[in-house]
């Protein structure tokens, strides 16, 4: 899983590193046990400086989202379960959710549309777990 | 850690035309700084007086702590320089051109010599008359960061250069430069050809007329420059009713601002005059560049 580099989105560019490898996660696309490019060539990859690559991962590691073992490189923690607290994880949220906020009021979207894009996004997330989960329970 | 390089009020004229302005900036270790600037705008002349190859008439130099001018020795075996034309003995080959230039250093790396030669695909035997511009370019970065200094100061790196060549190659020899320390090795490129370092770039000053009018982070940078597109219905209004936006454009129905941190306000005054959509997106770093050479608003 290579991440894709917006720099016209305005969002710093170590977070959309981030922000895409959880949304990997989240959407079942990266599976806990999968490696993890290097800091090396995912920087060669994406053309970016190597310290902006290694601090995306420092910070999905802080996270726990990511583990590194010594020697072999990084992968995505198995069970993803969040070693942050539960109040520290909705601020975290509140936080990007204030942006989508802001970004729809900007956009003309109202808050009604808003909440229903939500769970619309929220039924595909889903739908595309059951998907992956099917395809892997299908005999080969 | 202090920073590697410290430039305060640096002024400097070459007869009556003045090169440098009070230029002023800072470039922590392991940090990778651009520095743009149109031909003329004063980029070399700010490399030169780093390098104690110019005095400048006023203001102070600092490279590692030091006065470049007073420990010349100390600074310069900290660090490497690519000027934007590498003059080499044409007598020599590949081979010895390198040779001849790690016997100035305490330390070479065999290693990323060899990796880069055949990463680049140059023969060790060619002479260096026969080569191209861009593997001239190539030959000098090898030696730059085979010698593994602190500090790479690179001047017009990739200008002459095959513009598919170029992105690919920035990329190698920056990430092997960076590979062995990358807290502690610096990049200093001065270039007016900034998409290819975007993604590379940590920190940059935008010089013009020998005057630094721009010095931000990147990411911050982006982050603060915007465009915000509105279109109407009917013909747009006129965009000089918006103060803070930087420079727009208007064709017809559409209105273009560019704000600078202002975003949220001017978003504001656009959405009060009714359009039918708004759309806003960050400038890249070379859309920054060229807003912030320009000035402030080109009217319609």
């Amino acid at each position: 899983m290579v991440p894709h580099i917006n720099f016209k989105s305005g969002v710093p560019v170590y977070l959309q590193i981030v922000q895409q490898v959880k949304a990997a996660a989240a959407g079942g696309t990266l599976r806990p046990g999968d490696p993890l490019p290097s800091v090396r060539s995912l920087a060669e990859e994406l053309r970016i400086n190597r310290n902006t690559a290694a601090r995306a991962y420092s910070e999905l590691e802080a996270e726990g989202v990511i583990e590194t073992r010594q020697g072999a490189g990084c992968y995505l923690k198995a069970n993803g379960v969040s070693p942050l607290r539960r109040t520290v994880r909705s601020d975290r949220l509140a936080e990007e959710l204030d942006a989508v906020i802001v970004q729809a009021h900007h956009l003309q979207v109202g808050d009604d549309e808003l909440l229903e894009l939500l769970r619309e996004r929220l039924r595909e997330f889903r739908e595309r777990l059951a998907q992956r989960q099917r395809v892997e329970a299908a005999p080969h | 850690m202090s920073p590697v390089i410290d430039l305060r009020e640096l002024t400097h004229r070459y007869g009556r035309t003045e090169a440098l302005h009070g230029l002023s900036l800072t470039v922590e270790p392991g940090c990778c700084y651009g520095f743009f600037g149109r031909n003329g705008a004063g980029k070399t002349t700010a490399i030169k007086c780093l390098l104690n190859l110019l005095r400048p008439a006023s203001g102070s130099v600092s490279v590692f702590g030091m006065d470049p001018a007073r420990h010349e020795a100390a600074v310069k075996s900290r660090l490497a320089y690519v000027p934007d034309f590498v003059a080499f003995y044409p007598w020599m080959n590949v081979r010895e051109a390198l040779d001849y230039q790690s016997s100035f250093r305490v330390r070479w790396n065999r290693d990323t010599e060899a990796m880069l030669l055949s990463r680049f695909g140059l023969d060790v035997r060619q002479p260096v008359s026969g080569l191209s511009k861009g593997q001239r370019t190539q030959l000098a970065l090898i030696g730059a960061i085979s010698a593994e200094p602190e500090l790479l100061v690179l001047d017009e790196p990739t200008s002459g250069l095959d513009p598919l060549v170029r992105r690919e190659f920035i990329q190698t020899v920056i990430g092997a430069y960076q590979e062995a320390d990358p807290g502690r090795r610096t990049v200093f490129v001065s270039t007016h050809l900034i998409t290819e370092f975007e993604g590379l770039i940590d920190r940059f000053t935008v010089l013009e007329q020998g005057r630094a009018v721009l010095t931000a982070g990147a990411d911050e940078a982006r982050s603060k420059f915007r465009r915000l597109r509105a279109v109407f219905e009917g013909d747009a209004p006129s965009g000089a009713e918006f103060r803070g936006a930087k420079s727009f454009r208007r064709d017809g129905r559409t209105l273009e601002l560019v704000v600078n941190g202002d975003g949220d306000r001017v978003m504001e005054q656009l959405r009060s005059c009714g359009p039918r959509t708004v759309e806003t997106e960050s400038l890249t770093l070379e859309e920054i560049f060229l807003t912030s050479v320009r000035g402030g608003g080109n009217a319609s």
